[in-house]
């Protein structure tokens, strides 16, 4: 039962940030780029709901354009995990033998290599961006991809339906297509939901450090940090930005949380 | 916390040795023999003749080192290591009549081969670009043990201005072995140590030839951000806090009985350039556009809380020829519609490359938006400083629009020079710069007005405001330099009251 | 045996490898280290001789195996910016971040085992799921935010402890910790979190298997029974995870060193990319990669020692 209370809670969360995401696409209750040098750092309430920031700008709006920089994030560097891991672990699953070696000791390297490094690094180079941040956050969790899908490889290939296939003189391509990938489907989905909130934290990181989302775009994590200097005197223009970016992610791994029993319902209770 | 100092009274020398041993752990508060500075760009190097930044020259002009001339808080020149000198009636020659009493921290005394070889010097080994301006030395010559009688190309108001700056340093002949670590000058302090990543300290020059410093040592604290700067200050563990990196933190020292806030005038221009080779910004009326799109009070006041000068053209308040508001450019957007229009640049996308620094991505924010108003579609992208932005934008001029402060004391040369970042073409205006270098003192101050009104009239750049020199200081600290005028931060006439 | 072997000569491919790709991605990065030092002064002539002079301009596998040479030998090689000796200036950064991830790591355990238990204890009870409520809040909050908030409430607020800096261990233990305390509450706060959770499923696991219901029908007291039988049972995926949340601490503390503004090693990275300190940046990564590749090693090693079933292997 609980695991449907959590499932449910973090269904919610998540579609609320999707909800306001779409919205602030269409629709803000202000420029959230327009500078206001009349309203400084106006307080919550009144004409801006969430107040406005050193630059004069309504925190709420911005806000709003934050979520939807942070599930363009999560969209983009899940997206090129799962399209470079899968099929690797699918490959090194179903083959075995020395490309299985090669690609795990690669997935492996790059585990090592810090995903961080990897983000300044490809800054440096392309400036930085929220997508080349996410790019790097992309390579760097496709790892955890490969391994979760090479394992569910692993245990599918010794299913009948596998035999059977294989008797029927199917190619290796169509039995992946067919037969493995749909039986592994839902751990990847689960990975998935983990990686998304892994992503999301990183984007709010690396805009943190300047190296993410650029100005004026409002990121939260570049909200962060604009506002850090403020903490003494304005220390609400931390807080939202900081409660949305916990918010969601707590969101994220309850929805994680709640597939993962029920794709594995051994482990109810348990986690 | 109260301020903890203890009358004058009980001050002996066993406490100034307490204050070296604890610099580490911040300034000892019980003495009024030191002085911890917080800073936060720390030098590379200590020499300034191989090694570019202003942190360097920050540290050691007119305390480690000094020059035949010397620049005033009013922005004049007035006589250094030299006691007087004379300029010929065409401007070409130089003497300078050296001050007889003066010694190196080696021990040896500074004489006419000093000046003659600290002049030849720059020519030969100096890497950064400012030594340039020697260039226009024929000969430096010693006439006796006290005179040195320096020959111009041509004419040049500047070279002796340039005598002010680091590149007037003048060294030991058997000084020079190893800057980078040991610097050795004739300031009124010398080094007395140096952390790197951490702190330099400088110690009383105790055979200094002229008014003994107050202080027997100075301790320039480096912070590697502002945060722990303002806590620094506010612990009292450094008794100044050398530049407020954010006004809006100013609200921190707010407390009359402890802190003095300092604010002066500074020689560091922001200047929003436009690359006068490229389009839109070829076009004069694109970039006067510009300039009267920009609210620049509305920008000073949210990116730098009010505090700083709004100019209109490269000079600051220091300068003689300094016009105040003429220059400046109203704010009218609607003006400025009416100008893209005829232009035909209504529209245009605009590569904005700055550095990633909080000032200039602040300040670009508000840029962005107010071009935004008058249909001007900025895209911004922060640089990584120092490499990239050099690379890119100051080296190959691969962009549309930046922002960068530009801190050099009278640099009205960078908009002479059309390979510069700025890409400005105007001979016009190389020709008044020149002219107003050749002539008398007195004619000068005229021609660099008009110069300067040439150059806010092309538009050959927008300026943002002039960087306030905000300080914060312990209460009862005296003479500190108000205006930073030149490129260091002197100590010499610093004191604590009731001493 | 052979595993160790394997596992070591792995570890040092991967250091080649990524020190090579590191050096290559700099070297090909817009700006250079002699535009660097020379600033706004530059001029090409003066580029060019410094380049000559700090060896910039060499091919870069040349540049790479003097590197790599020097490497052997103990020298990270001078900084191009600040002509410092790169080796002794790491390792003075390193010790400051380990000191940071021990503390922080610490903390996460302080914290963790306790609350693990309980949770595991408290198992379907109203007060268990406040603890993995809580643990579950505390995983959404990454540790730079979990810093700020620190910084609001201790520093701002109540006053008693700094914002940011540091002050070395020799020169004021006290004023030390006292820097420390903010950041490694903010590092063990969030990896506390994630450990408990661990702590809780691992115990859980173990709570099902045999010896536990033997002593339970002892009338041995149920967190009694959890700490004394099921804790050492539990090890095993503890450790794992222990391991690699302490491979990602070294990382993550860079974020935390910026938040806290602590000279520590993500600070000196990021400055050398910054002013394209070619040799510096190499220095640091490589002492990265290898930290956490030897606690990747360790872990594992570990795993075999606590798991008999995996030696044989």
């Amino acid at each position: 039962m609980r695991s449907r209370a959590t499932l449910v809670t973090g269904c919610l969360i998540v579609a609320l940030v999707l909800a306001v995401a779409a919205v602030s696409m269409v629709w803000t209750p202000y420029d959230p780029n327009h500078v206001d040098a009349a309203r400084q750092l106006a307080g919550a309430g009144g004409e801006h709901l969430l107040g406005t920031d050193q630059l004069g700008r309504d925190v709420a709006s911005r806000l709003m354009v934050g979520a939807r920089i942070t599930v363009f994030a999560g969209v983009v560097a899940v997206g090129i995990a799962l399209l470079a891991g899968v099929p690797m672990g699918v490959v090194a699953g179903m083959t075995g033998g020395w490309l299985s070696t090669v690609i795990m000791r690669v997935s492996d390297f790059l585990l090592a290599f810090p995903a961080l490094l990897l983000a300044i690094m490809l800054a440096a180079v392309y400036g930085s961006g929220t997508l080349t941040a996410m790019v790097a956050i992309g390579i760097a969790s496709a790892p955890g991809f490969a391994r979760v899908s090479r394992a569910a490889t692993l245990r599918v290939m010794t299913a009948e339906y596998i035999d059977a296939a294989r008797l029927a003189k199917r190619g290796r391509v169509a039995i992946a297509l067919r037969h493995v990938l749909p039986n592994i489907a839902d751990i990847v989905i689960v990975q998935a939901s983990v990686s998304f909130s892994t992503a999301i934290l990183a984007e709010a990181a690396l805009s943190y450090l300047g190296l993410g989302t650029t100005p004026p775009t409002p990121s939260w994590g570049r909200m962060l940090q604009e506002s850090q200097d403020l903490l003494f005197s304005t220390p609400q223009l931390s807080l939202w930005p900081g409660l949305a970016v916990a918010a969601t992610v707590l969101g994220l791994n309850l929805l994680g949380d709640g597939l993962r029993d029920r794709v594995d319902p051994a482990l109810e209770g348990v986690r | 916390m109260p301020p903890r100092r203890i009358p004058a009274l009980t001050l002996s020398a066993a406490l100034v040795t307490v204050t070296l041993a604890g610099c580490g752990s911040g300034a000892d508060r019980h003495s009024t023999d030191a002085l911890t500075v917080g800073l936060v760009a720390e030098p590379a190097t200590l020499d300034f003749s191989t090694t570019d930044g202003a942190a360097i020259p920050q540290a050691l002009l007119g305390n480690v080192y000094e020059g035949l001339v010397r620049i005033d808080q009013q922005g004049r020149i007035q006589p250094g290591l030299a006691k007087s000198y004379d300029r010929s009636a065409d401007g070409r020659t130089y003497t300078f009549h050296l001050r007889n009493n003066v010694k190196f921290t080696n021990g040896k005394a500074f004489t006419a081969d000093d000046a003659v070889f600290s002049i030849n010097r720059v020519r030969t080994v100096w890497k950064l670009k400012i030594a340039q301006q020697m260039d226009d030395v024929r000969s430096a010559t010693k006439v006796d043990a006290d005179t040195v009688k320096v020959t111009l190309k041509r004419p040049s108001n500047n070279w002796l201005y340039s005598m002010t700056t680091r590149i007037g340093a003048m060294y030991s002949r058997d000084g020079v072995s190893d800057l980078k670590e040991h610097p050795v000058g004739t300031g009124p302090f010398e080094v007395e140590s140096w952390q790197r990543g951490d702190s330099l300290v400088l110690k009383r020059n105790t055979g200094y030839w002229g008014a003994r410093p107050a202080l027997d040592t100075v301790t320039l604290k480096y912070f590697k951000d502002s945060g722990a700067l303002n806590n620094a200050m506010l612990a009292g563990d450094i008794n100044v806090l050398g530049a407020v990196q954010a006004p809006e933190t100013l609200s921190l020292f707010k407390d009359k009985s402890r802190f003095q806030v300092i604010d002066g005038s500074s020689t560091s221009e922001v200047v929003l350039s436009m690359n006068n080779s490229r389009k839109p910004f070829q076009d004069k009326r694109v970039r006067q556009a510009v300039r009267y799109a920009i609210d620049h009070e509305a920008l000073l006041k949210t990116t730098r809380a009010g505090r700083g000068t709004l100019i209109g053209s490269q000079e600051s308040p220091s300068d003689p020829w300094y016009a105040g508001a003429s220059n400046r450019y109203p704010y009218d957007p609607a003006k400025a519609k009416r100008l893209l229009k005829e232009a035909g640049a209504e529209g245009t996308s605009i590569r904005m490359r700055i550095p990633n620094l909080p000032y200039a991505v602040s300040a670009a924010q508000v840029v962005q938006d107010q071009l935004a108003q008058v249909g001007l579609k900025v895209r911004i992208e922060p640089l990584e400083f120092p490499a990239r932005w050099l690379s890119e934008v100051f080296d190959k001029a691969d962009y549309d629009m930046s922002i960068i402060a530009h801190a050099e004391p009278r640099d009205q040369w960078i908009f002479a020079d059309p390979h510069y970042y700025f890409r400005y073409d105007n001979p016009a205006y190389a020709r008044l710069l020149q002219k107003a270098d050749a002539g008398s003192p007195q004619e000068a101050s005229a021609d660099y007005r008009r110069a300067l009104k040439l150059l806010s009239q092309d538009a050959a750049a927008d300026w943002l405001y002039l960087v306030p020199n905000l300080m914060v200081a312990d209460k009862s600290l005296r003479g500190l330099p108000v205006n930073q005028v030149g490129e260091g931060l002197e100590f010499a006439g610093v004191r604590w009251s009731g001493k | 045996m052979s595993h160790v072997v394997r596992r070591t000569a792995t570890l040092l491919v991967s250091v080649v490898v990524a020190s090579f790709v590191v050096f290559a991605f700099l070297a090909v990065l817009p700006g250079n280290a002699a535009e660097v030092a020379l600033g706004t002064n530059a001029t090409p002539a003066a580029v060019a001789r410094l380049s000559r002079e700090f060896g910039t301009d060499r091919p870069l596998l040349v540049q790479y195996a003097d590197w790599a040479q020097g490497l052997l030998h103990g020298d990270f090689g001078t900084s191009y910016v600040t002509h410092e000796a790169i080796g002794p200036r790491i390792a003075n950064r390193f010790a400051v971040t380990v000191w940071l991830v021990a503390g922080g790591m610490l903390v996460a355990l302080l914290l963790a085992l306790p609350a693990g238990v309980l949770a595991a204890a408290w198992h379907r009870t109203g007060r268990g799921a406040l603890l993995s409520g809580l643990s579950q809040v505390g995983i959404a909050v990454p540790a730079f935010l979990a810093g700020i908030l620190l910084v609001y409430a201790f520093a701002v607020r109540v006053g008693a402890l700094p914002a940011g800096g540091y002050t070395p261990l020799a020169e004021d233990p006290q004023d030390w910790a006292r820097h420390l305390v903010l950041p490694w509450l903010s590092l063990g706060l969030v990896q506390g979190a994630v450990l408990t959770r661990y702590v809780r499923s691992a115990l859980l696991s173990v709570q099902r298997q045999d010896f536990m219901r033997t002593a339970r029908a002892k009338g041995v007291r149920r967190w009694a029974a959890l700490c004394r039988h099921g804790l050492p049972n539990a090890a095993i995926p503890v450790v794992t995870v222990l391991g690699l949340q302490l491979s990602n601490l070294l990382v993550g503390a860079i974020v935390v060193e910026r938040v806290f503004v602590i000279p520590g090693l993500g600070d000196l990275l990021l400055r050398g990319v910054q002013d394209r300190d070619l040799l510096l940046v190499q220095g640091v990564v490589v002492v990265l990669v290898v930290a956490v590749l030897v606690v990747n090693l360790v872990t594992d090693l570990l795993y075999r020692v606590l798991d008999p079933r995996l030696r044989s292997r």
